[in-house]
C-alpha cells in the first residue's frame, strides 16, 4: 500500500539503500576465528566449543598450522555466548580478513580442513570409575564434550558399533589387573576390583579375567578394522597389543588365572594382528611390575625406571599429511614428559609403517604414535596424566581449570576432533 | 588407577629419610671408637685434615685423612675421606681403602655402611648387592646389614626392592622389630597406607623423634583409608608419640578438630603437657584459637605456670570467650609483680573487660597502674577502653577516653571509627585511611567513605555502630534504612545488608536484597557481586539450574568484572567440569 505512494525515483533510491544495507551486512563478521596460539586464554575449552558447534551443525574448519591450529567457526549468537561463558578467545573475521587468512594458508605449510560430523564418543571404563581418574575423561568433562561410558558387557554385546571414537586408558588387557596384586592384594579397592572382574568374566561366559580381556581386545580390534577411531593411553596401549598377540597363549601369571605363564609364551606370540608393536618380550617374572619391554620408562620397576625428559612433536606437511598434522596441532612443539603404567614405546618394538608423532630426542623410545588398521585408525599416547607427571594411586585429581592451556592435554583433544574432519583422499 | 613413583615421591622419601636417618647416623659418625682398635696414638693428622677440609682444601686433606684411618680417630677419618672424595668427584677412590679396612674387620658396621653408600652413589648396583650379601655372610645374626641396605634402597625410591630385603630379614631373623621404620617407609612408598601406619606405630614406640617423619610419610593417604589410619594410631595402649603423630597428620589433612581429639585424652604427665603445648603453638600460629585454648587449658591442669595461663587467656579472648580470659589469667597470678601486671596482664584484662562492655572497670584497672605504663602502652589501653565505651553505646565517654590519650588518640583509627559512628564522613575519610587494621569492616568502611560525596551520613554511622555492638540483625535493617537515604552508595549498603542476612541464614531476606541490587543498581560493581553470592547460595542448596542461570548472566552481562574468573570457576563446579573440592 505504501509503495503505491512512493514515486519511481524514490523507489530507486530505496533500492540503492537496500543494496548498500545488504552489502554492509556482508561486511560484518561472518566467521569467528578461535586462535590456538598464545593469544588463546583457554585452549582446552576451545575444543569443546568447536565440537559442540559441529554437533549443532554449524560450519567449522580446522586451520592446520595456522596460529597453533586455530578453528574457524560460523559467527552465531550461540557460539559467541558459549565462548564468552567459557572464557575462550575468539576474533571476528570479515570477508577481507578471511581472504587474507586463506591466502596465507595457501602459501605456507598450512591447510584448512572442514569439520563435518561430531563423532560419537565412547570411553571404555568401569561404571564405578570417577571421571577424574582418566586424563581423557578429565579433558572431555572440562571441555564440555559428551561421551558414553562402556565396559566389558557393552563391548561383548556389540555396542562398539554405535560409536565413532573409542578411548581406552589404563586397562590391562592381559587380564592381570596391572599386576597390582603384587602391592595391593590386601587393599579393599583391589579386592573389589578383582571380584568385579571375576564376576564379569563368569557372567559373560569366560573361564577367567584374561580370557575375557583378550576377547574384548579382539572386539576393539574389529571395531577399528571396520572403520572406527581408537585412542589409547597409558597401560591400555601396550596391553591391548599383548592381548591380541597372545590371544592363543597363556601370558597371565598364576595369581590371576591359577596357572603360570607359558614358559614359551614369548616365542608363541603372534604379532601379525597387532596395532603397533611386534617382537616384544614379555616380562616373565610375576614379581616384576611390568608387562613387557615395550615401555621404555618402566616406572614401576625399580632399577629399570628411566627419568622423564621432554618429547618433541613432528612437523608434518599439512597439505600432504593432514591426518598426522591434525594430531600434532599445538602451540608448543616440545612438551614435558609424564609417567604412566606405560610411559613410552621402544622404537625397536614398533612395526614398520607406524607414524611416529612425537619422540624424545636421543632416546630409544617414542611417545605418541598413529597408524591405520583396515578402514579405521588408531593413536597411542604413552603416560597417564600430562599435567601430573608422577601420578600415583590416591593422588588428588588434576584440576584442569588450572591447566587450561596444557599442550599435553591438547594432544588428547586433537584426537577427539580428528574424526570430525571431512574425509579426503590421502595425498601420500 | 595405577602405581607410579616418580621424582616427587623420590624427593618426599629422600626428605623424610633425611630427617630420619640424619639423627640415626649421628652416633655412628660421632662414635667411631671401634675403628681405632689397632691404631697408633697419634691422631694429629685427622685434625689437620679437618682444618684443610673446612678451608675447602679437599685435595690436601685426602692424604691426611688416609693417614688417620688407622689411628684412634679412624672412624671419623673414614667419614671425612668420604666427604672430601665426594667433593672432589672421585668417590670411587674410597673403595680400595674400604676393602682393606673391611678385610681387617669384616663385621664393622661403619665400614660396611660407608661401603654400601659409596657403591650406591656410584651406581654400581651389582657390587652394591654383592657387598650387602657379603656383610650378611659376615654378620648373619645382625639386623644392621638389612636395615642399612633397605634404607639406601628407600632413599633411591626403590620401595619394592627394599620390601624384598625386609622380607628376607624377617625370614632370616624371625622378627621385624628392628626394621619398623624401614618397613613403614617402604609401605608408604608403595601406597600401602594401612600397613605403613601399623609399622609407624611400632617404630614410634622406641623412636618417638620420628613422629614428624610418620606424619609426613602418611600425609598422602587417600581419604578412604584415613579412618583406618586413625584407628591404628588411636588403638590402646595410649602412647604420646603416636598420638602426636596423628595430631600432626590430622592437621595436615585439614581437620584440626580431629588433631585435638588425638591428644585430648592423653594421661596427664610432662610428655602429654609438652604435646599439648606444642599443639597449641601450632594452633596459635594458624589462628585456630579454640583448639589452642583447649590444649593450653589441658597443659595448665598438669602444671600451672603464668606463661601458659596468659597464653590460654589470650587464646580464649581471641576465640570470643572474654569471661574465660578473665578467669584464666587473673592478676593475682603475677604475685604482686606490678611491672609484670602492667606489661602482660593489663592489656589482656582491659581488652576482655572492654569486650564484655565493662569499660569502667577497665578504666579503674588501668588507672591503678598508671605510673608503670609507658606513653605508648597507655595510649593503646585508652583506645581499648574507648572501644569498650563504644560497645556500651556511650559515645561521649568514648570520645572523652580518646581525648584523654592526647593527640595520638584523636588521630587514631579508633577516632576514625568514632567519627564514622557519628556519621561524620569527612573526618572518618581522613582518619580511617591511616588505619593500621586490615579487617573486612575497615575495607567496607573505606570503600563507603570514598564513594560518598557528602560529609555527613548519620544513618550509615548508626548502622556501623549497631554492627560494632554485634547486633547483626538490627545492623542489617539499619544498612537497608541507610541505603534509602544515600543513593550514591545504595548498592554497597544493600550488599552489606544482604551479607549480614546471609550470615544469619535468612536466605529469603538476602535474596530480596540481591534482587533489589540487580534490578535497581545493575550498573554498579555490587551487581555482579550480588549475583555471584546468590549463585553460591544456590549451589550450596544444590540448585544447579538456578546457580547456572545467575553465573551465566553475570559472565555475559559484566564481561569486564574482576569477578569473572571466580564466576567461571563456580560455573565449572556447578557443571561438574572440574573435580569437586578443587
Amino acid at each position: 500500500m505504501y509503495s503505491s505512494l512512493i514515486s519511481a525515483s524514490c523507489r530507486r533510491v530505496l533500492a540503492g539503500l537496500l543494496l548498500l544495507s545488504s552489502a554492509s551486512v556482508a561486511a560484518r563478521a561472518q566467521r569467528l576465528l578461535v586462535p590456538m596460539d598464545d593469544a588463546q586464554q583457554n585452549h582446552l575449552k576451545a575444543y569443546g566449543l568447536t565440537y559442540n558447534a559441529i554437533k549443532a551443525a554449524a560450519s567449522a574448519e580446522w586451520l592446520l598450522n595456522y596460529r597453533g591450529g586455530s578453528f574457524l567457526l560460523a559467527d552465531t549468537p550461540e557460539i559467541r555466548r558459549q565462548a564468552a561463558l567459557a572464557g575462550i578467545t575468539t576474533e571476528p573475521v570479515d570477508d577481507k580478513r578471511l581472504a587474507a587468512i586463506r591466502a596465507e594458508i595457501a602459501a605456507n605449510n598450512m591447510e584448512s580442513v572442514p569439520l563435518e560430523k561430531a563423532p560419537k564418543i565412547a570411553v571404555y571404563t568401569p561404571s564405578d570409575a570417577l571421571p577424574w581418574d582418566d586424563a581423557v575423561t578429565l579433558a572431555l568433562k572440562y571441555a564440555g564434550i559428551d561421551y558414553t561410558e562402556i565396559y566389558d558387557d557393552e563391548v561383548e554385546r556389540g555396542d562398539l558399533s554405535k560409536y565413532d571414537w573409542v578411548h581406552l586408558h589404563h586397562e590391562d588387557f592381559t587380564g592381570q589387573l596391572n599386576k597390582f596384586y603384587l602391592s595391593y592384594r590386601d587393599a579393599p579397592w583391589f579386592i573389589d576390583l578383582l571380584q568385579k572382574n571375576t564376576a564379569a568374566a563368569k557372567r559373560l561366559g569366560f573361564a577367567n579375567i584374561p580370557a575375557l580381556k583378550k576377547d574384548v581386545a579382539m572386539k576393539i580390534r574389529d571395531f577399528v578394522e571396520r572403520g572406527g577411531f581408537l585412542f589409547a593411553m597409558c597401560g591400555a596401549t601396550e596391553t591391548l597389543d599383548l592381548a591380541i598377540a597372545g590371544r592363543n597363549v597363556d601370558i597371565a601369571q598364576s595369581f590371576i588365572d591359577g596357572t603360570p605363564m607359558d614358559p614359551d609364551a614369548d616365542a608363541k606370540m603372534d604379532w601379525k594382528s597387532t596395532f603397533a608393536f611386534q617382537n616384544a618380550h614379555l616380562e616373565q617374572s610375576p614379581f616384576v611390575n611390568a608387562m613387557s619391554d615395550i615401555d621404555g620408562h618402566q616406572v614401576n620397576v625399580p632399577g629399570r625406571r628411566q627419568p622423564l625428559g621432554t618429547f618433541t612433536l613432528f612437523n608434518f606437511s599439512a597439505k600432504f599429511d593432514p591426518v598426522p598434522s591434525m594430531l600434532v596441532q599445538n602451540h608448543r612443539a616440545v612438551i614435558n614428559d609424564f609417567y604412566g603404567v606405560t610411559t613410552s614405546f621402544m622404537k625397536a618394538d614398533i612395526k614398520p609403517g607406524v607414524t611416529i608423532l612425537a619422540t624424545e630426542e636421543g632416546a630409544p623410545w617414542v611417545k605418541y604414535i598413529h597408524g591405520d588398521l583396515g578402514k579405521g585408525t588408531w593413536t597411542f599416547y604413552g603416560g597417564h596424566d600430562p599435567e601430573d607427571p608422577s601420578h600415583a594411586i590416591g593422588n588428588p585429581p588434576t584440576d584442569l581449570s588450572l591447566f587450561k592451556n596444557s599442550p599435553g592435554y591438547r594432544l588428547i583433544l586433537n584426537n577427539v576432533l580428528f574424526p570430525a574432519a571431512k574425509k579426503k583422499p590421502l595425498k601420500t | 588407577m595405577h602405581r607410579v613413583r616418580g621424582s616427587r615421591w623420590a624427593t618426599r622419601c629422600a626428605l623424610a629419610l633425611a630427617c630420619v636417618l640424619g639423627s640415626a647416623l649421628v652416633p655412628a659418625a660421632a662414635g667411631g671408637a671401634v675403628l681405632g682398635a689397632q691404631a697408633p696414638a697419634d691422631s694429629m693428622a685427622f685434625y689437620k685434615a679437618l682444618d684443610l677440609e673446612t678451608a675447602g682444601k679437599y685435595r690436601e686433606a685426602v692424604p691426611l685423612f688416609r693417614a688417620a684411618l688407622h689411628t684412634a680417630t679412624g672412624g671419623n677419618a673414614l667419614l671425612g675421606l668420604e666427604r672430601v672424595y665426594t667433593e672432589l668427584g672421585c668417590a670411587d677412590s674410597l673403595l680400595a681403602p674400604l676393602d682393606t679396612l673391611i678385610a681387617s674387620n669384616p663385621r664393622d658396621e661403619t665400614y660396611r655402611t660407608v661401603q654400601l653408600r659409596t657403591l650406591q652413589g656410584l651406581g654400581l648396583n651389582a657390587q652394591l648387592r654383592s657387598a650387602f650379601d657379603n656383610w650378611v655372610s659376615a654378620a648373619p645374626t645382625s639386623a644392621v646389614p638389612y636395615r642399612e641396605y633397605a634404607r639406601l634402597l628407600l632413599e633411591k625410591n626403590q620401595a619394592a626392592a627394599a620390601d624384598t630385603v625386609l622380607a628376607r630379614a624377617r625370614q632370616v631373623l624371625g622378627s621385624t622389630k628392628d626394621f619398623q621404620l624401614e618397613l613403614a617407609q617402604a609401605r608408604a612408598a608403595e601406597g600401602q597406607w594401612i600397613e605403613s601406619a601399623q609399622a609407624w606405630r611400632q617404630a614410634l614406640v622406641t623412636a618417638d623423634y620420628l613422629e614428624q617423619a610418620a606424619a609426613y610419610a602418611l600425609a598422602p593417604t587417600p581419604s578412604a583409608s584415613r579412618q583406618q589410619i586413625r584407628d591404628i594410631f588411636l588403638a590402646p595402649p595410649i602412647e604420646v608419640s603416636s598420638r602426636r603423630a596423628l595430631a600432626d597428620l590430622e592437621t595436615t589433612w585439614g581437620s584440626p578438630s580431629d588433631g585435638w581429639n588425638a591428644l585430648k585424652d592423653l594421661p596427664p604427665d610432662s610428655a602429654a603437657a609438652e604435646a599439648w603445648s606444642d599443639y597449641a603453638t601450632r594452633s596459635e600460629t594458624e589462628d585456630r584459637w579454640t583448639f589452642a585454648r583447649q590444649a593450653l587449658e589441658s597443659a595448665l591442669r598438669w602444671r600451672h605456670t603464668p606463661e601458659l595461663a596468659l597464653r590460654a587467656a589470650t587464646a580464649a579472648l581471641n576465640s570470643g570467650d572474654a569471661p574465660a580470659a578473665l578467669r584464666l589469667a587473673p592478676i593475682s597470678d603475677a604475685r604482686g609483680d606490678s611491672a609484670l601486671v602492667a606489661r602482660s596482664y593489663l592489656p589482656l584484662q582491659a581488652r576482655a573487660l572492654a569486650t564484655l562492655g565493662r569499660p569502667q572497670e577497665a578504666e579503674r584497672l588501668v588507672a591503678g597502674y598508671d605510673r608503670l605504663l609507658t606513653p605508648g602502652a597507655k595510649n593503646s589501653l585508652t583506645r581499648i577502653i574507648a572501644w569498650g565505651w563504644v560497645r556500651t553505646g556511650d559515645m561521649n565517654r568514648a570520645r572523652a577516653a580518646l581525648a584523654a590519650s592526647g593527640p595520638e588518640g584523636d588521630s587514631s583509627d579508633a577516632a576514625g571509627w568514632l567519627a564514622l559512628y557519628d556519621g561524620n564522613i569527612k573526618s572518618a575519610r581522613t582518619l580511617l585511611r591511616g588505619g593500621t587494621e586490615s579487617t573486612p569492616e575497615l575495607a567496607l568502611a573505606l570503600g563507603l567513605v570514598a564513594r560518598l560525596k557528602v560529609d555527613s551520613a548519620p544513618a550509615i554511622g548508626k548502622a556501623f555502630l549497631t554492627l560494632a555492638r554485634a547486633d547483626t540483625s538490627d545492623a542489617a535493617a539499619q544498612f537497608v534504612a541507610a541505603a534509602e537515604q544515600t543513593p550514591t552508595v545504595r548498592s554497597m549498603l544493600l550488599l552489606t545488608a544482604a551479607q549480614l542476612e546471609s550470615a544469619l541464614n535468612r536466605e529469603t531476606a538476602a535474596i530480596a536484597l540481591w534482587t533489589r541490587i540487580l534490578n535497581g543498581d545493575s550498573d554498579t560493581p555490587e551487581a555482579p557481586e550480588a549475583e555471584l553470592e546468590w549463585a553460591r547460595l544456590l549451589r550450596q542448596r544444590r540448585d544447579a539450574a538456578g546457580a547456572t542461570a545467575h553465573l551465566e548472566h553475570l559472565i555475559l552481562t559484566y564481561p569486564q568484572s574482576a569477578l569473572l574468573p571466580q564466576a567461571r570457576r563456580e560455573l565449572e563446579l556447578v557443571k561438574s567440569a572440574i573435580p569437586p573440592g578443587s
